[in-house]
């Protein structure tokens, strides 16, 4: 790729306009750039409970996970409670118009939930997104 | 966009953009790769601001899930299944009656999104789910 636009641009007998090429790039270019918005996942498998009314999660790019006996995940990492909230202050200063998606287990206590949800409310403003599967 | 058009139209500017078009190749080529697109679907559910607010006033369908994932409603307890029937019964009077749903310690999160996705089919507004109290 770079030699032949090097061959092309560099000598002189070539005279291969790469502008519209370039803008198209840019563009492209560009595009990603706004569009990608560096999720980090929690990184455990969940098993989602089936939902009917089941609805994307606008904007939902801050993941926390829950898994069977209460443990919380986020970025790959187990995150005790009153890390939580600290976790998602930076999550949010880093994208400020994230919402917050909390993916259970199925078997995961209401109170870890519960503790989980109480500490990052205050960062709320939209409700809490629970992730849920598809039912079907 | 337009004046660089006309520079590498002319013969005599000679600016050589390989360099740079190597540079944004690289950059589309790592912002195509970390996009992810992930697209989460799930349920909404709403934490009242006021969790000392009162919840059980006559304008209000609470629903409970004990801590043996039990549900109860109108002091008496109903099948899991039944909940959508018994919400949407009470919506038919008052479409506009908020939908709470307590939880006692040790309830699971199925139960709790069971009966959440049961109230948003029966037609609720907004599901509410109050800190649970400490005991």
């Amino acid at each position: 790729m770079a030699q032949g636009s090097s061959a092309q641009g560099g000598g002189g007998e070539g005279e291969i306009d790469l502008t519209p090429m370039l803008d198209v790039v840019f563009i492209m270019l560009i595009f990603f750039i706004v569009t990608s918005s560096f999720v980090k996942e929690p990184g455990v498998e969940i098993t989602k409970t089936e939902a009917v009314t089941t609805g994307a999660c606008e904007r939902g790019t801050i993941i926390f996970a829950v898994d069977a006996v209460g443990k919380i995940f986020y970025d790959k990492k187990e995150v005790q409670v009153d890390r939580a909230y600290r976790l998602a202050e930076a999550a949010r200063k880093e994208a400020p118009k994230a919402n917050f998606v909390i993916q259970a287990d199925v078997d995961a206590p209401t109170s870890a939930l519960d503790e989980l949800l109480s500490a990052i409310k205050p960062l709320m403003d939209a409700p809490l997104c629970a992730s849920t599967e598809e039912e079907g | 966009m337009r004046k660089r058009k006309r520079v590498a139209d002319s013969d005599e500017a000679e600016i050589d953009l390989t360099p740079m078009l190597d540079v944004v190749f690289i950059m589309l080529i790592f912002f195509i790769v970390v996009a992810s697109f992930i697209k989460e679907a799930g349920i909404e559910v709403n934490r009242p601001d006021n969790s000392k607010s009162d919840p059980s006033d006559a304008t209000s369908i609470v629903v409970t899930i004990t801590g043996d994932d039990q549900v109860w409603m109108e002091n008496r307890r109903i099948d899991i299944r039944s909940v959508r029937a018994n919400i949407a019964r009470l919506l038919a009077s008052d479409p506009e009656q908020s939908f709470t749903v307590k939880t006692e310690r040790g309830a699971s999160a199925s139960t709790l999104i069971e009966v959440g996705d049961a109230a948003r089919e029966a037609g609720v507004a907004s599901v509410n789910w109050p800190a649970e109290e400490k005991k």
